[in-house]
């Protein structure tokens, strides 16, 4: 690239930044009205949904619809990716690391295991939730992969298996939806036969089985995305 | 007001990335940069000076921060991860066809 090509970039974005700023400072520091939705969720959460996180308590509650949407994209995503890194062989991309990293983690992995479920069914009461636990169930597949080997992962933890527990979390939250629609008229309304008094774990509804369900969900389709890509990597490594 | 400028120089960069680094990974990288700073902007400026929104019990709690943009940004951050992955993946496809992640060899998809 030329200089001059690249100082005149750099220029315009400038510019660019400064009208931005101009722009940006009429917004008005405090966003204060007498009635908005944050006094109403911050005054009435607890007593209509029984959570405690007011995140969670939006998301798969007063906004439960769009997080529907929301695990409906990281479908779409897994399912492009895999339809674009289908293959047919099964190449061995790794034969794993050393004795003792694998003993180590073989120790550590009920409690990865235990900490993401903690982190799922837990987010209603403390800061988690079920697109964070999964993200560390999809890690446990990953490391998998790294420490034992592609092959141990494609076996002790097939993709058919990560498929299943994709679509079966998925079907969970779609369920637990449908449920609604026959106890209150509203597709995706919070069951309220399940509460318990709020604090307890299986209190708040329905929420803590709609965690359960995107988590299964974000961890298999993590596991999938990171699957398909080293599988496809590796092999072009070997063929060079 | 420090938000702001904290703001507009982490999306420019990420902008900058886009407009002149040679490889579609980096690109990818600076899209990135740029979500990022936008879901930092928009968490900063909704920002009370409360205690995070989690209550104790089930008294009302005062001073607590705005959950709905926490919300909002955690539905953002997923589907960022979404799009870059598939990004990635194109681009993992395109390396089959061509030699080379710059946009200025490509020329177009050689059949074979």
């Amino acid at each position: 690239m030329s200089r001059l090509k690249h100082i005149s970039i750099v220029i315009i974005l400038a510019f660019l930044g400064l009208i931005m700023l101009l722009d940006l400072n009429k917004i008005p520091n405090q966003f204060e009205y007498a009635n908005s939705i944050y006094h109403h969720i911050t005054n009435n959460a607890v007593g209509e949904t029984g959570s405690l996180n007011f995140v969670t308590a939006i998301l798969y509650d007063y906004r439960a619809y769009d997080s529907m949407g929301e695990s409906t994209i990281i479908f779409g995503a897994v399912s492009g990716i895999v339809l674009l890194l289908s293959r047919k062989t099964l190449p061995v991309s790794s034969h794993g690391l050393s004795f003792i990293v694998k003993r180590t983690y073989g120790m550590l992995t009920p409690f990865i295991f235990l900490f993401s479920v903690y982190i799922i069914a837990h987010g209603h009461l403390s800061p988690g939730g079920g697109f964070q636990g999964g993200v560390i169930l999809g890690a446990i597949s990953i490391i998998f992969s790294i420490v034992y080997g592609s092959e141990f992962d494609y076996k002790r933890y097939t993709p058919t298996t990560k498929t299943l527990l994709e679509t079966s979390g998925a079907l969970l939250f779609i369920g637990i939806g449908l449920i609604g629609i026959i106890y209150s008229g509203s597709f995706l309304s919070n069951l309220n036969i399940l509460n318990s008094e709020p604090g307890s774990l299986l209190s708040a509804g329905s929420i803590p089985f709609i965690n359960l369900g995107i988590g299964f969900k974000i961890g298999a389709g993590l596991a999938i995305i990171f699957y398909s890509m080293i599988q496809k990597t590796f092999k072009e490594e070997a063929s060079l | 007001m420090i938000n702001h400028i904290v703001f507009i120089f982490i999306f420019l960069l990420g902008f900058y990335a886009i407009l002149v680094k040679k490889s579609l990974i980096k690109m990818v990288i600076g899209l990135n940069i740029m979500e990022g700073a936008i879901f930092y902007w928009f968490i900063a400026i909704t920002d009370r000076g409360g205690i995070i929104p989690i209550v104790q019990s089930t008294q009302v709690a005062f001073n607590l921060n705005d959950p709905i943009p926490q919300a909002l940004i955690l539905t953002g951050i997923v589907i960022g991860a979404s799009t870059s992955a598939f990004l990635l993946t194109l681009i993992i496809e395109l390396n089959k066809f061509t030699d080379s992640t710059n946009p200025d060899q490509l020329g177009g998809i050689i059949e074979d």
